[in-house]
């Protein structure tokens, strides 16, 4: 738990009453889209498996009971770079609405700097033959307490969450669009 | 003395009104509840969170956790007048019945500021659980309590002294909680058991939990009617506070976090922190009749009504 190791760091350093915290106390968002040629079932039938991010660059292998019912299901995700977190839970499903959220409660800062990584995923149709795929998102910084260093930062930490949705949107832009 | 004056003079009762803290756009959204329009936009620097309206409506205090102040707003002028220092994570914020002092909980520790609004100064440090969040102040001014996050508590203080007389275990993560009229129980939502607890603050004891949406944040109280907002169901959960069984759920925007009935009782209003608006929720059909634009990331935690 290196959060947490760091956190009592910043209390020796700072020699101030402090506790360990869950998160710092402002929320980022982060809203990440892309307008693909392509019916929007055509779309979601490549992303609207909780359990499949094969269209995700940077996640090498899912797994976790529950399907898509959003009252068991969860994920382990492991990514390419070897990093991994377990126990993302789904929040919200909808097939009919082509959206489904999922909430992220603990991983390690070294993976992902944040805290609370809660996303949504949607499908929506334009006009004119278009698709909109949203992917929006919303955590705390990694650090929990004042003054983050800057790996723990707010910058760090939509930096990171943008590292890793906007390729995703990009291959899937390219892929759907190119016939596959 | 020219103050004392101008206090004393006779005023129209202005439209009821709602202050929105806007975290992301670094504002308050002043809302007409009537025409249901944005009437003003009063910059807040700090990243806005928190909220406490005097009961006389007169001022707003709004906490700032980035610049670690409390910024308070003439309501009638719709303009900051002054800042307090509240080092540390200020983010709960509550104003006693009398109109001071205001509590600052410090998120990042185990502290609760006791800020005397005529000077702005610290004049008492209140010592309850961890990581204070949600702060309110029964009718009469006789006790505040606390949320106490990572205690899974709320802490019970006594105000003429400035400690804690009780501390009662509720749901994992207590963050906003709301004081019924009568002063005799406070509701909380617990944040990661999906619950509101329900404490009497006379026996000290927890009555009894409602298993309510995805991550529940504040608690609302409105007449025979409970409302929790449900963060990640983009819901809010409606309960009976006599039997304490669950009456409906109401889809409203997405991450709704601060809510508050207005006087009359008639509405709830739900700001939604990720869709950038204000729910309007009718306290007699419990559905939404009204969708207001809010600025970006609308938090309103606290009482943000006047």
């Amino acid at each position: 738990m290196m959060r947490h190791r760091a956190a009592v760091a910043a209390c020796l350093v700072l020699a101030a009453p402090c506790v360990a915290v869950a998160h710092g106390p402002t929320r980022q968002k982060l809203e990440l889209s892309v307008e693909i040629a392509a019916p929007p079932a055509k779309i979601w039938a490549v992303i609207g498996n909780f359990h499949d991010l094969s269209w995700v660059p940077a996640v090498a292998h899912v797994e976790g009971p529950g399907g898509n019912d959003p009252d068991s299901a969860k994920r382990d995700v492991t990514l390419k770079s070897g990093g991994a977190w377990t126990a993302e839970e789904l929040s919200d499903y909808d097939a009919a609405k082509m959206t489904y959220g999922t909430f992220l409660p603990h991983v390690d800062v070294k993976v992902l700097p944040v805290a609370d990584f809660s996303t949504h995923l949607s499908v929506t149709a334009e006009a004119g033959g278009i698709s909109k795929v949203e992917w929006r998102s919303a955590f705390y910084r990694g650090f929990p307490n004042n003054n983050p260093p800057p790996e723990l930062n707010e910058a760090a930490a939509v930096k990171a969450v943008t590292a890793f949705c906007q390729p995703a949107l990009d291959g899937l832009k390219a892929k759907l669009e190119s016939g596959h | 003395m020219l103050l004392a004056a101008c206090m004393a003079l006779p005023r129209a009762a202005p439209a009821a009104e709602a202050f929105i803290t806007d975290q992301d756009g670094n504002a308050v959204t002043v809302l007409d509840l009537a025409t249901r329009q944005t009437v003003a936009t009063i910059p807040v620097a700090g990243k806005p969170a928190g909220i406490a309206m005097t009961g006389d409506g007169r001022r707003a205090y709004v906490t700032s956790p980035s610049t670690q102040t409390v910024s308070v707003i003439d309501t009638a002028a719709r303009r900051v007048i002054g800042h307090f220092a509240a080092p540390g994570g200020p983010l709960g914020i509550a104003v006693h019945p009398s109109g001071s002092p205001v509590y600052v909980a410090d998120w990042y520790t185990d502290q609760v500021m006791v800020i005397a609004p005529a000077s702005g100064r610290i004049i008492g440090r209140i010592t309850v659980g961890q990581s204070p969040s949600g702060l309110a102040v029964t009718p009469d001014g006789r006790l505040l309590v606390v949320a106490d996050r990572m205690s899974d508590a709320v802490s019970v203080v006594d105000t003429a002294s400035l400690k804690e007389v009780a501390r009662v275990g509720v749901g994992a993560h207590p963050f906003g909680l709301a004081i019924d009229r009568a002063g005799r129980r406070v509701y909380t939502a617990d944040v990661e058991s999906n619950s509101v607890s329900v404490v009497d603050l006379v026996t000290h004891t927890k009555l009894g939990s409602i298993k309510v949406g995805k991550r529940p944040y504040v608690v609302a109280l409105d007449g025979p009617h409970g409302f929790v907002t449900n963060e990640l169901a983009s819901t809010v959960t409606v309960f009976d506070v006599r039997t304490l069984a669950k009456i409906a759920t109401v889809p409203v925007g997405d991450y709704p976090e601060g809510m508050q009935a207005s006087a009359d009782g008639r509405f709830v209003y739900v700001s939604n922190w990720d869709s950038n608006t204000v729910s309007i929720i009718d306290a007699q059909s419990l559905s939404v009749v009204g969708t207001m634009g809010a600025g970006s990331s609308p938090r309103a935690f606290g009482t943000f009504i006047r």
